[in-house]
C-alpha cells in the first residue's frame, strides 16, 4: 500500500464519492492507526487466549479430540474401536460365565466319577463268595449311590439345572423307587439341546453337557447316550437288582462290563471338559490382548502427546505474556504526551 | 493591489480557513473510535486573484470542500466479505447446535453418554442374557438399555425439532431486521439526496451512516449496491429491487415451504427469493442441509434397528410361552419406545427359540449378532458404524465451515485492514494537524494585528 500523502489530489468516482489515488510505490509502510493497532492487538490476544484455552483444555483431559469437529475422522475410528472394545469385553464376561460353568460341571462330573468307581467295586465284591446277605447290603449302598449320583445330576448353575440341557426350569432326572425304598426307574426331563454363547465374533462355544441324549445325534450325554453305550443310571438300578436278587452271574457278565462304559463316558466327559476350560482360557487371553491393543490404538486416536501440549500451551501462554507488555507499552505512547 | 483593509480581510479569512480545518481535525478526533467513520479532510484552495499593475494579486486562500476519505471498491469488497462471514458463522452456530443436541463426545476419563455407547450397552446386555436366559437380571438389564436407547433417539429428535422451530424464528428475526435496515437505507438515501442537491458528496457523515447499514444488511443477505447521480444507493436482492432510491420498492417475508421449512419471499412478488449468502441464507443451509440429514439418518438407524430387533424378538418365546411380541414400539428416532408389557413383565421378553425350552437362548444370541451384522438399510453397515458415519458427517460439516470462518476471517481483517489505513483517524495525525491549523491561526491572527497597528499609524497621520 502506498503512504497517503498529506496534499494528494483527490479523484472524483463521480456521484459525489471520493477516492484516493493510490500508486503502488516500492519501500512504502501502509497507514496505520491508533485503530488498526489497538484492533490488531485485540485479534492477537483473542486467537492467543482461544489457543491457549484449547490447549489448556487438552492438557487436563489429556485428549486431544472431545467434539466431532475436533477430528471428524478419528471421532468415527475412535466411536468404532470403543464399540469394539466393549464388544470384547463382553466377549470376556461371557468366557468367564462359561467357565464358571464348566467349574460347576466339572464338580458333578467328578462326583459321578466317584460313584462310579464304588459302583465298580461293588460290582467286583459281588462274586460267588459272597453271602445274600452281604450282596443285600452291598445293594442297600448301592440304592444310596443312585440317590447320591440323581442329587448330584439336581445341581444347579446360578438358578438353572445343570444337566436339563435347555429344559432348564426342570431337574434332569426324576427318581422311582418301590415300597422298600429300592430305586425303580431314574427318568430323563431335560432335552438334549445346549445353548451357546459368544466367545468372539461369531465363535461360539457351550461349556453345558446334557444329561442324556438317546437321538444319536448332538451333544454327548453325561448320564446317557446310546452312541457309547452309557446308561449309568439304569445300569446301577441293573446292578443294585441282580444284587438284590443274588444273581453273581449277571453282575459279571452284564453288569461290570456296562458299568465299564459308563465310567468311560464320564471320563471322557472329564476330559473334554478340561479342553473347554483349555479351550476358553485360550480364547480370554486372545481377548485379553485384544482388549489392550484397541485402547492402545484409541489411546493414539484420542489421547494428546502430553509433552508436546505442554510445551506448546508454555510458548502460547509466553506469547501471550508478551503481546499484552508490548501492546501496553505501545497504547500508552501517543503524541500528546509531548505536545504542551 | 489589496489595501489595507484588504490585507484585513484576507488575515480574516485565513482565521476562518484554519478555523474550519481546526474543527474538521476536531470532528476525526471525536470520531477517532466511530468503526463506521471514515476521516475527512478540508480542500483549501487559493481564492480568486486580483489584477493589479504588479499583475495577479493573490487574495489568500479559501475552503473549497470538505472530502471524506474512502474507497469505494474496498466498501463493496468489504461488503460481499461481510455477506459470506454471516453465511459462515450462522452455519457454524446453528451445526454447533446440533452437535450440543447431539451429545456425543469422547471422554477418556469419565462415561460417555451417548448414542454410541448406548447401543453397545443394549448389543452387550442381549450378549448377558444369552449366557442367562431365565434370569430375570438380565432381562430387566436388557429392558432398562433398551429403554435408554429409545429414550436418547426420542430426546435427541426433539431437540433437534427444538433447533429447528429455533432457527426458523431467528429467520424470521432477521428478516424483520432486513426490512428496518431497508427502511433505514432509503431514509438515508432521501437525506442525503437532499443534503447533496447543490453540493454532490458533501454529505459525508451521512454517507458513513449509510455506509454501516449498508454492512448491516449485507451481513443478513447477499445484497448488490448500485449507486445513483443523485447520490442514492439502490439495494437489489437476488436481483431485486429492494430500495430505489429513498423509496423501499418491496421488503422480505418468511413462509412456510411445507414439513416446517421456513424460506424467504419478497412482500410483493411471492416468489421465492434464491438467496445465495448472509446470515439468512446460512440459517437455512444448516437446517436444510447438516441438521436435516443428522435428523434423517439417525431417524433411519432407529427405524433399521425398530425392524430388525423385533424381526428376531418377535419369532422367540418368553419364560411363560408367549409368542410374537415386539421389542420395541414406534417407526423411528421420534416414537421408538420399550413395549410397556415387556417393561411391567421381564419374563415376557422372549430369549428363547423354542418353545417349553426356557433356558434356549437362540433369540438372544440373535439379538445380539445383529451388532455384528451388516444391515442393508443402513449401506451395508452395522448400526454402530452407522451412527459413527453420521456423527462424524456433522462433525466434518462443522469443521469445514470452521475452517472456512478461519480463512475468512483472515480476508476480513485484511480488508478492515486497508479500510482503516485509507479512512481510519490517526490521532497523531489529527494532533499534528491541530498544531499546523493553530498555528497558521495564530499567525493569520498577528497579520491582523499587524495590519491593525498600520491602520491606526494611518490614522495617527491626520490629528
Amino acid at each position: 500500500m502506498s503512504k497517503v500523502r498529506q496534499n494528494q489530489k483527490p479523484k472524483s468516482q463521480g456521484f459525489g464519492l471520493w477516492t484516493l489515488d493510490f500508486g503502488l510505490h516500492p519501500n512504502t509502510a501502509m497507514r496505520v492507526t491508533a485503530n488498526t493497532f489497538s484492533d490488531s492487538l485485540i485479534d492477537q490476544l483473542n486467537a492467543l487466549s482461544t489457543r491457549q484455552q484449547r490447549l489448556q483444555n487438552q492438557a487436563t483431559t489429556g485428549q486431544r479430540i472431545q467434539l466431532p469437529e475436533d477430528d471428524p475422522a478419528a471421532m468415527e475410528r475412535v466411536l468404532n474401536l470403543q464399540t469394539e472394545g466393549k464388544a470384547v469385553a463382553q466377549f470376556k464376561s461371557n468366557i468367564a460365565h462359561l467357565t464358571d460353568m464348566a467349574q460347576a460341571s466339572y464338580g458333578v462330573m467328578t462326583g459321578l466319577k466317584k460313584i462310579s468307581d464304588r459302583a465298580g467295586e461293588l460290582a467286583t465284591l459281588a462274586d460267588g463268595t459272597k453271602s445274600p446277605a452281604d450282596l443285600k447290603l452291598y445293594a442297600t449302598e448301592l440304592t444310596q449311590l443312585i440317590k447320591q449320583g440323581v442329587q448330584l445330576t439336581q445341581a444347579k448353575f446360578q438358578g438353572n439345572y445343570l444337566l436339563s440341557g435347555t429344559r432348564s426350569d426342570q431337574p434332569p432326572f426324576a427318581l422311582g423307587m418301590d415300597a422298600n425304598g429300592n430305586v425303580t426307574s431314574v427318568t430323563y426331563q431335560g432335552n438334549e439341546s445346549v445353548p451357546e454363547s459368544e466367545v468372539a465374533e461369531g465363535v461360539t462355544l457351550s461349556s453345558q453337557v446334557v444329561g442324556a441324549n438317546g437321538s444319536g445325534t448332538g451333544p454327548r450325554g453325561l448320564i446317557t447316550d446310546s452312541r457309547f453305550g452309557a446308561d449309568f443310571f439304569n445300569h446301577l438300578i441293573s446292578l443294585q437288582n441282580h444284587l438284590l436278587a443274588g444273581d453273581t452271574g449277571a453282575i459279571t457278565a452284564t453288569d461290570r462290563p456296562a458299568l465299564g462304559m459308563d465310567e468311560e463316558n464320564i471320563v471322557a466327559h472329564l476330559g473334554n471338559n478340561g479342553a473347554v476350560q483349555a479351550r476358553l482360557e485360550a480364547s480370554a487371553a486372545i481377548a485379553s490382548s485384544r482388549g489392550d491393543s484397541l485402547e492402545g490404538r484409541v489411546s493414539k486416536e484420542a489421547d494428546a502427546d502430553l509433552a508436546q501440549t505442554l510445551v506448546r500451551l508454555s510458548q502460547t501462554q509466553n506469547a501471550y505474556q508478551v503481546a499484552l507488555q508490548s501492546g501496553a507499552k505501545l497504547l500508552s505512547q501517543s503524541l500528546l504526551d509531548y505536545l504542551h | 493591489m489589496l489595501g489595507l483593509f484588504g490585507i484585513l480581510n484576507l488575515g480574516a479569512q485565513s482565521m476562518q480557513v484554519q478555523q474550519q480545518g481546526v474543527a474538521v481535525a476536531g470532528h476525526n478526533l471525536a470520531n477517532v473510535n466511530n468503526p463506521a467513520y471514515s476521516r475527512q479532510r478540508i480542500t483549501i484552495t487559493t481564492s480568486s486573484t486580483l489584477e493589479t499593475s504588479l499583475g495577479p494579486q493573490g487574495t489568500g486562500s479559501q475552503v473549497t470542500g470538505i472530502q471524506q476519505l474512502r474507497d469505494v471498491l474496498l466498501d463493496r469488497q468489504i461488503t460481499t466479505e461481510t455477506s459470506v462471514t454471516g453465511f459462515l458463522e450462522a452455519q457454524q452456530g446453528a451445526l454447533e447446535s446440533g452437535q450440543a443436541v447431539l451429545g456425543q463426545t469422547i471422554d477418556r476419563n469419565g462415561t460417555q453418554h451417548g448414542i454410541a455407547e448406548a447401543l453397545s450397552d443394549l448389543f452387550g446386555a442381549f450378549q448377558s442374557l444369552s449366557t442367562d436366559p431365565t434370569s430375570l437380571t438380565e432381562r430387566q438389564a436388557v429392558l432398562q438399555k433398551a429403554q435408554t436407547l429409545a429414550s436418547q433417539f426420542n430426546q435427541i429428535d426433539s431437540g433437534l425439532n427444538q433447533l429447528k422451530s429455533n432457527l426458523n424464528e431467528s429467520l424470521q428475526t432477521d428478516v424483520t431486521q432486513v426490512n428496518e435496515l431497508l427502511a433505514s437505507i432509503a431514509d438515508y438515501n432521501k437525506q442525503i439526496t437532499a443534503a447533496e442537491a447543490g453540493a454532490p458528496g458533501a454529505a459525508n457523515d451521512l454517507r458513513d451512516s449509510r455506509q454501516a447499514k449498508i454492512e448491516e444488511l449485507a451481513k443478513l443477505v447477499n445484497i448488490t449496491t448500485t449507486a445513483q447521480a443523485t447520490g442514492a444507493v439502490d439495494i437489489t436482492v437476488s436481483g431485486v429491487n429492494l430500495v430505489s432510491g429513498s423509496t423501499v420498492a418491496d421488503t422480505l417475508q418468511t413462509y412456510d415451504a411445507g414439513g416446517g421449512r421456513m424460506l424467504v419471499q419478497t412482500q410483493s412478488g411471492g416468489a421465492p427469493l434464491p438467496l445465495t449468502s448472509g446470515m439468512i441464507q446460512g440459517t437455512i443451509a444448516a437446517r436444510d442441509g447438516g441438521l436435516k440429514d443428522l435428523q434423517t439418518h439417525l431417524d433411519t438407524l432407529a427405524s433399521a434397528l425398530i425392524a430388525q430387533v423385533n424381526a428376531v424378538h418377535s419369532g422367540g418365546f418368553s419364560l411363560t410361552g408367549s409368542t410374537g411380541a415386539n421389542l420395541f414400539n414406534g417407526t423411528g428416532a421420534a416414537d421408538i419406545s420399550v413395549q410397556g408389557a415387556l417393561l411391567g413383565n421381564p419374563a415376557l421378553l422372549q430369549a428363547s427359540g423354542v418353545s417349553g425350552a426356557v433356558g434356549d437362548n437362540q433369540v438372544a444370541l440373535a439379538l445380539a449378532q445383529l451388532a455384528g451384522a451388516k444391515q442393508g438399510a443402513l449401506s451395508n453397515a452395522t448400526f454402530s458404524e452407522n451412527y459413527a458415519q453420521t456423527v462424524a458427517s456433522l462433525g466434518q460439516s462443522l469443521s469445514t465451515v470452521n475452517n472456512s470462518i478461519d480463512d475468512q476471517s483472515v480476508m476480513q481483517k485484511m480488508l478492515a485492514s486497508q479500510r482503516d489505513s485509507i479512512g481510519g483517524v490517526s490521532l497523531d495525525e489529527e494532533m499534528t494537524n491541530l498544531v499546523q491549523f493553530q498555528k497558521a491561526y495564530a499567525a493569520s491572527a498577528h497579520l491582523i494585528t499587524t495590519v491593525d497597528e498600520m491602520l491606526q499609524t494611518v490614522l495617527d497621520l491626520k490629528r
